[in-house]
């Protein structure tokens, strides 16, 4: 490369750089941030009509009709507006992949079949340009599921147990700042009976005998069995510590799902799937979260009798079975909620986990009630994965994750006013901007 | 066993020729079947009387027909004879290689595809074609499977190669004989042509468009071939000489002589296609398969489309997922593909069974039985069974009924034909008595194949719900 050339290009880096760092979340903890005259959907009480959140340090401080926002606080008008509990897509891939189709961005699984020692978050982005364009919808914090979705059919049969699901918040500048719990549950992505597969040799779809796939299945669920079970050995010989000197990370890992203190996020999507699961974790003694549940529908009362949480997949979907009315998708929700299970909808994805309230906005018109559809993607999953003292409502000494938008943010023709993360306001200019001004001011 | 002791046998008046499995140069191939039902096909049954075969020809039926001197009597005992059974489309006496379900996929490419050909790339690599192989010049007699047949009365078969876009052409074959030659008694009788590459999607055509328009320019360059052949052959001064392609020589060969090309289809849209095909590339079409021919018999009778229709009716495999989802498509197919026959013979299109990869003839007749409770009638099903192929293959004045001057194919049965518990006795082929294995092919279902890699065929994946 010669001398100009490196010039030339150090320049547009330098361009490139400076509008990705002016996005960037200011760092300024310890300001007061207040909002005044808005109205305030808190999930923890009454609507507010017209009433003011005070925010300092990162969490909620004060909200209320007769709140004031205090001397010195920056005051954000919101007349007009409404706020929200910022929103939670508890079940998704941001941060761990970028784009789908280049192997070089994705780090969502790791090799091997069991994996319970891999942490989502140590492999969390930061600079990930989906995390601005989910938060600029309201999304303000997340799960990171490590785990290879939708597996089965061709490519690689995706690990037993993925690892630990980590939460964090949308905005930061490194993984510690983001974090909020690096674990709040294991994943295992429940080995499915597919007879019917790819086969990359001769590039066709194969049938595999019935007996066989199952002989397959049942090795992998006796070999999760398994690992539980060294898991709870190991628990009870070390007693947390390793008397051996040995210390084994992935029994060590297992120790809060045997001890019961964190659950199993299980995701499994069909009916089969979802049944031998339950029986599975009712059989071991684990507490289950159920993750993906296309055909949870089918067994919503079993859920409910177990007290079995759902994170759904998106509501726009299509159908399992070809016979499925084209409503399925959307009704699921509805359904399982009418059966008394409780219900949160995610992603499941990156790049679309900005649809996120729309995804849940679709089940209030398929029998889900407008205030579950909110609750789906806030206090639900919150309480779900144990993080309800932190997110999830507005309510004092919460972290001050808030969206204030125009109206009802699960209408699609709402705009999203501002977005605060831990307190702090955040642009809104997102790479989707960038491009939508780049090319509106094209000659 | 000495000529000696199966003459006392005859004189007993008990028709139990214990022959052994291949006829000794002893049997008679004339003889007088005497005190028997006929049911000819080709005219109204006759309750009692007299089949005379004369040197492996039908001289004479009628229910009092003079037995000419020096032939042996057979006495019936009141059993029926029916003329012998025909198998539409079958891969019997083939080597594996040449027929598509018995083959592994890709392991075998029946000459068109080997695993180590070249990647083709376009419609001039001729992909997946070999219709110059003829399916008579590949036969062997000592297929296992022919007496399995034959035992449960099966005496002719049309068999032909079934893998690749241009296969190769059919024979319609006697079900015994000790050499290849004798066994044939017509060919080419068929011209297969499918949709299914079998190539996977890296080897050009690998999808149903490209398939199909690769046969559409096989069609044009066979008419392009012979028009510049004959101009060459006119006169070769001063032209450029035609290149020698014989797929393109195959095919403008079989459509000249108006040969029926046998066509895999079977839903009523893969009907439609079938029959639009034929029309536009100017070839006699008849299809296969057909299960969804229920919904396709009007379209059928106006085309005059011959059909062969699978007696495998669908259902689900035995490796298959108990649980997995049963879309109402694929139990109506399912519950309606045996009413397919009836529907045919309403609407009066010629059908004729095929056995489709089952295991032998008792699951073929079940087949038909299926059919029978679906309501076709048991007239036209022996029909379909024996004299409507032999229409639809054009050797209905050799065989196919029992009448003077056609080939004595007959099977000899006790009880009726498509009952249960019918007991075939019998079987005479070219006018030879062969022993019938000890109910091989008779009581229950037959010996199932060996469990092989499944892949699904067009035809299959249509039925089930597979893909393409």
């Amino acid at each position: 490369m010669t001398r100009s050339l490196r010039a030339v290009a150090a320049a547009a880096i330098a361009l490139c750089a400076a509008p990705a760092a002016a996005q960037e979340p200011a760092a300024s903890s310890g300001t007061t941030f207040a909002i005044t005259g808005a109205r305030i959907v808190t999930l923890a009480g009454p609507v507010i009509d017209r009433g003011t959140i005070v925010m300092r340090d990162g969490r909620i401080v004060a909200v209320g009709p007769d709140v004031s926002p205090p001397e010195g606080a920056t005051v954000v008008d919101g007349t007009g507006l409404h706020v929200y509990p910022g929103f939670f897509d508890s079940a998704s891939q941001l941060g761990l992949t970028e784009i789908g189709s280049v192997a070089a961005t994705n780090d969502f699984a790791e090799a091997g079949d069991m994996n319970p020692q891999v942490v989502a978050i140590a492999a969390v982005h930061p600079s990930s340009d989906h995390l601005p364009v989910a938060r600029a919808n309201g999304i303000t914090h997340a799960i990171a599921l490590p785990a290879r979705l939708g597996g089965g059919g061709g490519g690689a049969a995706p690990a037993i147990i993925g690892g630990q699901a980590s939460a964090f918040s949308l905005a930061g500048w490194t993984v510690e700042e983001m974090v909020m719990a690096p674990s709040v549950g294991t994943v295992v992505v429940w080995p499915t009976l597919a007879t019917r597969g790819f086969d990359p040799a001769t590039s066709s779809p194969r049938q595999r005998p019935f007996d066989e796939v199952k002989q397959e299945y049942e090795k992998k669920v006796a070999s999760l069995e398994a690992i539980l079970d060294a898991a709870r050995r190991y628990r009870e010989a070390a007693g947390g510590q390793a008397a051996s000197g040995v210390r084994d990370l992935k029994l060590e890992a297992l120790g809060p799902v045997v001890s019961g203190a964190r659950p199993l996020l299980v995701y499994a999507n069909a009916e089969r799937d979802i049944r031998n699961a339950l029986a599975f974790t009712a059989r071991e003694g684990v507490s289950m979260v159920l993750l993906g549940g296309d055909e949870s529908w089918r067994l919503a009362r079993e859920l409910a009798a177990r007290a079995v949480p759902v994170i759904l997949g998106p509501t726009q979907a299509l159908p399992v079975r070809a016979d499925d009315p084209y409503d399925t998708p959307y009704a699921r929700a509805g359904m399982l909620r009418e059966a008394g299970v409780e219900v949160a909808i995610a992603s499941f994805n990156s790049a679309d986990s900005r649809n996120l309230p729309y995804e849940a906005g679709h089940a209030v018109g398929y029998g889900l009630a407008w205030e579950d559809a909110l609750r789906a993607i806030t206090i639900v999953p919150a309480e779900i994965l144990g993080l309800a003292g932190e997110v999830g409502t507005i309510e004092p000494n919460k972290r001050a994750n808030l969206v204030v938008t125009d109206g009802d943010p699960l209408e699609i023709r709402t705009a999203v006013m501002h977005v605060f993360v831990n307190g702090v306001p955040q642009s809104l200019s997102t790479r989707h901007t960038r491009l939508y001004e780049t090319y509106r001011a094209r000659e | 066993m000495l000529p000696f002791v199966r003459r006392v046998c005859l004189v007993a008046g008990v028709l139990a020729l214990t022959a052994t499995s291949r006829p000794s140069a002893e049997a008679p191939r004339s003889f007088a079947l005497t005190n028997v039902r006929i049911v000819p096909v080709s005219a109204p049954v006759i309750e009692r009387g007299t089949v005379v075969v004369v040197d492996g020809l039908i001289s004479a039926v009628g229910p009092s027909v003079a037995v000419p001197a020096g032939v042996w009597r057979l006495d019936g005992d009141g059993a029926t004879v029916y003329p012998g059974l025909f198998d539409a489309l079958s891969e019997v006496a083939l080597p594996a290689s040449a027929s598509s379900t018995a083959a592994a996929p890709r392991a075998a490419g029946g000459g068109a595809q080997p695993p180590s050909a070249p990647v083709a790339r376009g419609p001039g690599d001729r992909p997946a074609s070999t219709p110059w192989e003829h399916a008579a010049d590949a036969l062997r007699p000592d297929d296992p499977r022919i007496e399995t047949w034959r035992s449960g009365g099966f005496t002719t078969a049309m068999v032909a190669p079934r893998r690749g876009l241009l296969p190769g052409q059919g024979a319609v074959i006697n079900l015994a004989g000790e050499r290849a030659g004798e066994m044939v008694v017509r060919t080419p009788a068929a011209f297969l042509m499918t949709f299914d590459a079998g190539g996977g999607f890296r080897s050009f055509p690998g999808s149903l468009m490209g398939a199909i328009s690769y046969l559409r320019q096989v069609h044009l360059d066979a008419d392009h071939a012979a028009a510049a052949e004959e101009a060459y052959a006119q006169g070769a001064r001063g032209r450029a000489r035609p290149e020698y392609d014989r797929t393109v020589r195959a095919v403008h060969e079989s459509r000249a002589a108006r040969r029926l090309t046998l066509v895999p289809a079977v839903t009523a849209a893969q009907v439609a296609r079938a029959v639009r095909l034929g029309r536009e590339m100017q070839v006699s079409v008849g299809v296969y398969g057909a299960h969804e021919g229920y919904a396709a018999a009007p379209l059928l009778e106006r085309a005059d489309v011959p059909v062969l229709v699978s007696a495998k009716w669908p259902e689900p495999g035995r490796d298959a997922d108990p649980e997995a989802d049963q879309p109402l498509r694929v139990l109506r197919l399912r519950d309606k593909a045996p009413s397919t026959p009836a529907a045919l013979a309403a609407a009066g299109v010629r059908f004729a069974f095929y056995s489709d990869g089952l295991g032998g003839p008792a699951d073929m007749l079940a087949g038909v039985r299926r059919a029978i409770e679906a309501g076709l009638s048991r007239e036209t099903a022996v029909r379909a069974l024996t004299l409507t192929p032999a229409e639809i293959f054009g050797i209905d004045d050799r065989l196919g009924s029992i009448e003077p001057g056609k080939i004595a194919n007959l099977v000899v049965v006790r009880g009726d034909l498509l009952d249960k518990d019918a007991t075939v006795t019998h079987v005479f082929v070219d006018g030879l008595v062969h022993e019938v294995k000890a109910r091989a092919g008779q009581k229950g279902r037959d010996a199932r194949p060996d469990r092989r890699p499944t892949r699904t065929t067009p035809a299959e994946g249509a039925t089930e719900g597979g893909a393409r």
